[in-house]
């Protein structure tokens, strides 16, 4: 790796095997003629990169305000915080057909490209948004108290406290939280983009639509390339814009112990804490994944973390049969109240919604079951791939040194931009059910693969010491040691993971370019959103699903995993 | 009278209950004086020095400013912290500038005048500094630094050594004392929060001892002994075991005859007390 002149040091730390790998690949590429499309999908990536930037620009102005605002009054927090709290817990691309039409409505007619492109930028900063706003609000918050009687006593106000004080403490945080939420950004820009190009006449340039467009005319070759021009450009940003900005942001960290001799590194969130004791590329590569794989999903998280810090109590097991019932029953309920809706507004408003829309209502429950069904099997086959993956990588030094850089280039394709590659591929071979699973498996698995690789990484080397001068080895030492020490991380990969599957399933379910038969489509939630949103006459369809899902997910995440996760932090972990 | 406290009382809402802090806690502060607070812990030394200043309001009683009562913060007085609370993302200079920059003078008087209290404090060299690059000791000078240069009439230090080791704390004490002397410098008085009984004697013109919460004041205990102090004179020692005294048994004493305190009023003490000597 060092005797090679003629690469740059950046070049031989992503790509550690002497650069070759990318070279390897742009001229078996090259071969294959990939370079006519080289110039459309870089054009259409840039306008992508354009959306991605006004939606970051307008997300951080938000932040600061919102997150400034409950952290400053007591009123607001009272009600801005719980609002970002469910906010966060929504499967973000649910509300995307309703956003677009609402955009394209106002925005200058079904012919004018401002109202969709107002709708992906739209989406992009509400994936964006809630865990900056969250950033900004728990660095105020944490702002120690003889800082905050300083600023009092010296009668700091306005403007100078603003950009002495305030925005000074945030830098950290929004850094960090800046990655996570670009990472996440990815993900939905693409989505909106294919689901944009699905539904009209119009066609949104960007690299989202490229991929669709490519994707219908079984063009393989241009989509692998599409997606190598976008993993270029998040490597680029990465090196050239995040690295800079982490390093620049140094300067404002702090720690909070008093008169500290040396500042101790305080970490953005409770997951980089493991990193402390990892010292090289690894770590910093592993960090990079695990920021690529953490999107807003994290957010529930830190929201147990901020309400259990009370003493929360360990859920007995009648009260999780409890949750799990009063979940249950709280669905059923949903579905009952949806069908007196549906006989309420047709008999009241005297359009009648189309029988065949009733029809598609009233699978409704079905169908979520389905969906439900098919995270799941999608959540088992990634904790069959993922966990060995990590183990392995986790164990064998050499390995991960030039695999872990490959994982994280390929987990910082968005699952988004795969699909159509994964679509073409699969769908004929393996059919369309199969396909969805493994899309879904794309928006899981990584999740998971981080935040298992870091709870491994943060066991303690003098715990595994003290395990194996027991005689403890194999299997054992794995159920005794292995297991219980990275449970935590486990059930927070497990939380991501969910989180980014449901939104990876309302794309996966269907894909269709414009009046073409569907590419993909399976019965399920996902399928039922966007038909809702294509047919005619058909949003209540629309709305129900919607309403519906949000109401599932939220049950889950309230029923099993906020009470998992709280039990997990409390039992197991380590200080 | 500089500063005149009255009967204030300080009460929080607790979990169960309303805790009283200080009740009835009444003293005042002359123009130049050095005057400390002692007192056992959670008596409320620190909560009252911010009620002087007016960060908070007392539940009842009133605090005046030369004769105005104090509303708002009081920018005539500045605080120094027990953990510095410095900005860490500023430089020393940056730091130093904060007050200044707050009361919104011109860019070219504030780099005079912090300037200025940089060579004052000894911190030449050191402008371009984070403060995580200092030690302690230096953090606590920028502290005094930025204090000073907002001119306060009155000092207000909050525990201000107790984060430093014995040399540097001794070194900034004097350090302190010859500002405070010093005629050209501000402040004129000074309010010293401490729970090192051996520093308040060394330092004040006056100690005001403090009882148990719910407080209230014990007793002025003037320090007569010239300057500088000898901590080894018979004196030096009798001032400290009378304030240590009223400190423990919370009972208010005779004036200072060289025997030690005997209960001059019965005051209701669940301690008991100890015999003359």
């Amino acid at each position: 790796m060092e005797g090679h002149p003629w690469k740059s040091p950046y070049l031989s730390k992503v790509f550690p095997i002497g650069g070759v790998a990318p070279f390897a690949i742009l001229s078996s590429l090259a071969t294959a003629g990939w370079v006519p499309i080289l110039p459309t999908a870089t054009i259409d990536l840039l306008y992508s990169l354009g959306r991605m930037f006004l939606a970051y620009l307008v997300s951080l102005a938000f932040s600061l305000v919102y997150g400034y605002f409950a952290a400053t009054e007591r009123a607001f927090e009272r009600v801005l915080i719980p609002i970002l709290d469910i906010l966060q817990s929504v499967p973000i691309l649910g509300f995307f057909p309703v956003a677009i039409d609402f955009f394209v409505r106002y925005g200058g007619g079904p012919s004018s490209l401002i109202g969709p492109n107002l709708a992906a930028i739209f989406l992009v900063f509400t994936s964006m948004s809630w865990n900056m706003a969250f950033g900004v609000y728990e660095s105020l918050k944490g702002l120690p108290l003889e800082m905050r009687e300083a600023t009092e006593s010296f009668c700091s106000t306005g403007w100078q406290r603003f950009r002495r004080v305030i925005l000074p403490s945030t830098v950290n945080r929004l850094v960090y939280n800046s990655q996570l939420s670009w990472t996440g950004g990815w993900f939905f820009l693409v989505a909106a983009e294919i689901i944009q190009t699905s539904s009209s006449t119009v066609t949104l340039p960007g690299i989202g639509s490229f991929l669709l467009v490519q994707a219908h005319a079984g063009h393989t070759l241009a989509l692998l390339t599409g997606i190598a021009v976008l993993v270029v450009l998040i490597v680029i940003l990465d090196i050239f814009v995040w690295r800079p900005l982490g390093r620049w942001a140094e300067r404002y960290r702090y720690d909070t112990t008093p008169s500290g001799e040396s500042d101790a590194r305080s970490s953005p969130s409770g997951m980089a804490t493991p990193f402390r004791r990892v010292a090289g590329t690894m770590v910093r590569t592993v960090v990079t994944g695990l920021r690529r794989a953490q999107t807003p999903f994290l957010s529930i998280t830190q929201s147990v973390r901020r309400r259990g810090r009370g003493g929360a109590s360990r859920p007995r097991t009648r009260t999780i049969v409890r949750y799990a019932v009063e979940g249950a029953l709280l669905v059923a309920a949903w579905f009952v109240l949806i069908a007196i809706g549906v006989q309420v507004y047709q008999t009241l408003v005297g359009n009648p919604i189309p029988a065949t829309v009733v029809a598609q209502i009233a699978t409704v429950p079905m169908a979520m079951g389905l969906s439900i069904l098919r995270v799941v099997a999608a959540f088992g086959i990634s904790v069959a791939i993922s966990l060995p993956l990590a183990i392995y990588l986790w164990r064998h030094a050499r390995a991960a040194r030039w695999g872990l850089p490959l994982v994280q280039i390929v987990a910082s394709v968005p699952a988004t931009a795969l699909f159509p590659l994964l679509a073409v591929v699969f769908v004929r071979n393996v059919g369309p059910e199969v396909t969805s699973v493994l899309v879904v498996v794309t928006g899981m698995i990584w999740y998971l693969f981080f935040n298992v690789l870091s709870g491994l990484r943060g066991i303690p080397p003098d715990l595994e010491e003290a395990a194996r001068s027991f005689g403890l080895g194999g299997r054992r030492l794995h159920r005794r040691l292995t297991f219980p020490a990275t449970y935590p991380a486990f059930v927070t990969g497990a939380i991501t993971a969910f989180g980014g599957g449901w939104n990876t399933l309302i794309l996966a379910e269907y894909l269709q370019y414009q009046n073409s038969p569907p590419i993909v489509q399976v019965p399920g939630i996902g399928e039922l959103l966007q038909l809702g949103n294509l047919e005619s006459h058909a949003t209540a369809l629309l709305v129900v699903s919607l309403f519906t899902l949000i109401l599932v997910v939220v049950v889950i995440n309230e029923v099993v995993w906020k009470p998992l996760y709280r039990r997990v932090v409390d039992k197991y972990h380590f200080d | 009278m500089l500063i005149d406290v009255e009967n204030v009382v300080k009460s929080f809402p607790g979990r169960h209950g309303t805790i009283i802090i200080m009740d009835g806690v009444t003293f005042s502060v002359r123009d130049g004086e050095f005057l400390s607070i002692v007192g056992p812990s959670g008596c409320g030394k620190s909560t009252l020095l911010r009620l002087i200043q007016g960060l908070d309001k007392p539940t009842s009683g009133q605090i005046r400013f030369r004769d105005r009562p104090v509303e708002a913060v009081c920018q005539e007085m500045a605080m120094v912290f027990q953990n510095f609370a410095l900005y860490p993302w500023l430089t020393v200079r940056e730091n130093v500038a904060f007050g200044l920059e707050a009361r919104r003078w011109p860019p070219e008087r504030i780099a005079r005048q912090v300037e200025r209290y940089i060579s004052v404090t000894g911190l030449v060299g050191f402008e371009e500094a984070y403060p995580r690059e200092l030690s302690g000791g230096m953090r606590q000078r920028v502290g005094l630094a930025r204090a000073l240069a907002v001119e306060p009439s009155v000092l207000l230090m909050d525990e201000p050594f107790s984060a430093l080791d014995a040399l540097t704390a001794e070194g900034l004490r004097d350090e302190v004392l010859q500002l405070w002397k010093d005629p050209t410098l501000p402040p004129e008085a000074v309010l010293l929060v401490t729970h090192n009984i051996e520093e308040a004697i060394t330092m004040s013109d006056r100690v005001v001892v403090m009882s148990r919460r719910p407080s209230r004041v014990l007793e002025c205990v003037p320090v007569d002994l010239p300057r500088p102090r000898d901590r080894k004179h018979p004196d030096f020692y009798e001032l400290m075991d009378r304030v240590y005294s009223l400190i423990t048994e919370g009972v208010r004493s005779t004036p200072l005859s060289g025997s030690a305190g005997v209960p001059a009023t019965a005051d209701p003490s669940p301690v008991e007390r100890r015999p003359p000597s």
